[in-house]
């Protein structure tokens, strides 16, 4: 049976005691299992992620990565795509995809800017995988949307954490480059990397995650295949009635 | 009510026109308590009259001539390449450089360590109070400070601009570093690395078109202040001036090399506003040196 990587326990998430943004939120993540989670803007999902990567305590309730509480994971364990995938600007491809290797760089390779032969390997072959190999003296600030994206997958490849938080990573990417990224995630969970990912869209979520959950309210609930099915990608407008 | 005094109060009703003269009225009352006088005045116009009989026309012999009490001394043959004027204003410059050189490597630890998203909160507010202290003094006093610690010459005036340049580097630094975007620095929270590594390889970076901005702004404010730092023994072109205002009081050479100065101030300020110009304006690409000092190279 997979480990179990992610583990939240009747955890309320949010900035105010009196008023958490989502109560009682039960997670599990197995290894190498794609999660998505889905819900409307505003609602705590960045919130959420944020709690899982350790960056805002939760106020109530547990949560334990590996079997141990969060606080104790080892460096480079756990890594984070944001929203807008918080790419160093003015840094090239290559400095941005080497930042995934810092976690188990020795003291004296950081302090003085050396990085390893292994380092600097994994770095061309991560960002061989995603195909920037032509970009990869590029500035991050000249590339499209999608490129910056594959950089921030590439960054979490060469990190080759135990879980990735991504933070709708799909944003609004046409099919296609849509399509790509999703090929990345699914190649970095057949790795053994777990994938929590923030998807707007239920619909697509359902087409590459193992489960989708979605905040209903103040609740965390995972969706059934066929609410998924029912749940519209987009809000439907309806003409109004003559 | 008459006329007049119903535009009285009309004008009276608008708020600048009451601002002006409360701060009129608090301007004589400040004049008057420093004793200063239409009289005064006055004394000052009849010297301002024999100083510029004295200092014009400007003596560009001190471009020319050379100076043979310089220090330290000028070894090379040429004559006008040891003159007041050219020895002065390359001392100023190398002054101005070295202090914003040192400014910059001693200020970037420190500014790390007083960002608050960076360092810990009692660990920042108490190294931003170590470079308010540094502020507080004006590279004037601390090269009067340094004179007497280390003796009249360049020295002191490296050491004085250093110390200002820490403190007022360090303040600019610390809040480029704190308007750094919030996101690379969590994905490199979420990775467990230490403090030091976050702001050596996420913050720096991020913020290095301000700092390599703010570090050129700081060696032009050196070199305008590397002047008046000469005027105690400081070294630069300061010293040649005061050398010729005690006791010799030859103004026209002072106002030689006042122009000189002028000259070079102006031409380091423009070519540093363009510099800064490449990094602070919003461009797809960082610029390269090459094309900074060699734009003709562009394309």
């Amino acid at each position: 049976m997979s480990e179990q990587i992610l583990s939240v326990n009747s955890a309320a998430i949010g900035f105010d005691d009196v008023e958490p943004l989502i109560e009682g939120v039960e997670l599990r993540l197995r290894e190498g299992e794609i999660v998505g989670l889905t819900g409307r803007s505003g609602i705590g999902k960045t919130t959420l992620i944020r709690t899982c990567a350790g960056l805002i305590p939760p106020l109530s309730g547990s949560i334990s990565f590996a079997g141990a509480p969060l606080g104790d994971k080892a460096r480079g364990e756990v890594g984070l795509i944001p929203q807008r995938l918080g790419l160093i600007q003015h840094q090239t491809v290559g400095y941005n995809v080497l930042m995934g290797a810092l976690p188990r760089a020795k003291w004296y390779q950081s302090a003085f800017s050396l990085p390893s032969a292994e380092m600097r390997e994994s770095t061309r072959n991560a960002v061989e995988a995603v195909g920037l190999q032509d970009k990869i003296l590029t500035s991050v600030n000249s590339l499209s949307g999608g490129q910056q994206r594959r950089v921030a997958i590439a960054r979490a490849m060469v990190q080759s954490p135990k879980l990735v938080l991504a933070d709708e990573c799909l944003g609004e990417l046409d099919a296609e480059t849509a399509k790509g990224i999703i090929n990345l995630l699914r190649d970095l969970a057949n790795d053994g990397t777990s994938i929590l990912i923030v998807d707007h869209n239920p619909v697509r979520a359902r087409t590459f995650c193992d489960r989708v959950l979605q905040l209903r309210g103040k609740r965390l609930v995972e969706l059934g295949d066929e609410e998924q099915d029912a749940t519209p990608a987009l809000p439907v407008l309806r003409r109004p009635e003559q | 009510m008459s006329d007049t005094s119903r535009v009285v109060q009309i004008f009276l009703k608008r708020p600048m026109i009451r601002v002006a003269l409360v701060l009129s009225v608090l301007s004589v009352l400040v004049a008057s308590h420093l004793r200063i006088t239409l009289s005064r005045l006055g004394d000052a116009s009849s010297n301002l009259r024999v100083i510029t009989q004295e200092a014009w026309p400007p003596d560009f012999s001190v471009v020319t001539d050379r100076a043979s009490w310089a220090y330290p001394p000028c070894e090379l043959q040429t004559d006008w390449m040891c003159s007041p004027a050219v020895v002065g204003m390359t001392q100023t410059l190398e002054i101005a450089f070295l202090a914003t050189i040192l400014g910059m490597v001693l200020s970037l630890p420190l500014a790390a360590a007083s960002a608050t998203n960076l360092a810990p909160p009692l660990m920042a507010q108490s190294i931003r109070q170590l470079l308010a202290a540094l502020r507080v003094l004006p590279s004037l006093i601390w090269a009067l400070i340094f004179v007497i610690l280390v003796g009249i010459g360049p020295l002191a005036g490296v050491l004085a601009m250093t110390m200002y340049s820490v403190g007022y580097l360090g303040k600019l630094q610390y809040e480029a570093l704190e308007g750094v975007s919030r996101e690379p620095l969590e994905v490199a929270r979420t990775m467990g690395l230490p403090r030091w590594q976050v702001a050596r390889f996420f913050a720096i970076p991020e913020a290095a078109n301000s700092l390599l901005s703010q570090m050129l702004f700081m060696f032009e404010y050196n070199v305008r202040h590397g002047s008046v730092v000469g005027l105690v023994g400081a070294g630069g072109i300061g010293w040649y001036m005061q050398y010729y205002l005690e006791p010799f009081k030859l103004y026209d050479r002072v106002l030689a090399l006042i122009i000189v100065m002028y000259v070079v101030v102006i031409a380091i300020d423009q070519v540093s506003l363009r510099i800064r110009r490449r990094f602070i304006e919003d461009e797809p690409m960082r610029p390269k040196w090459k094309q900074v000092f060699l734009p003709w190279t562009d394309g």
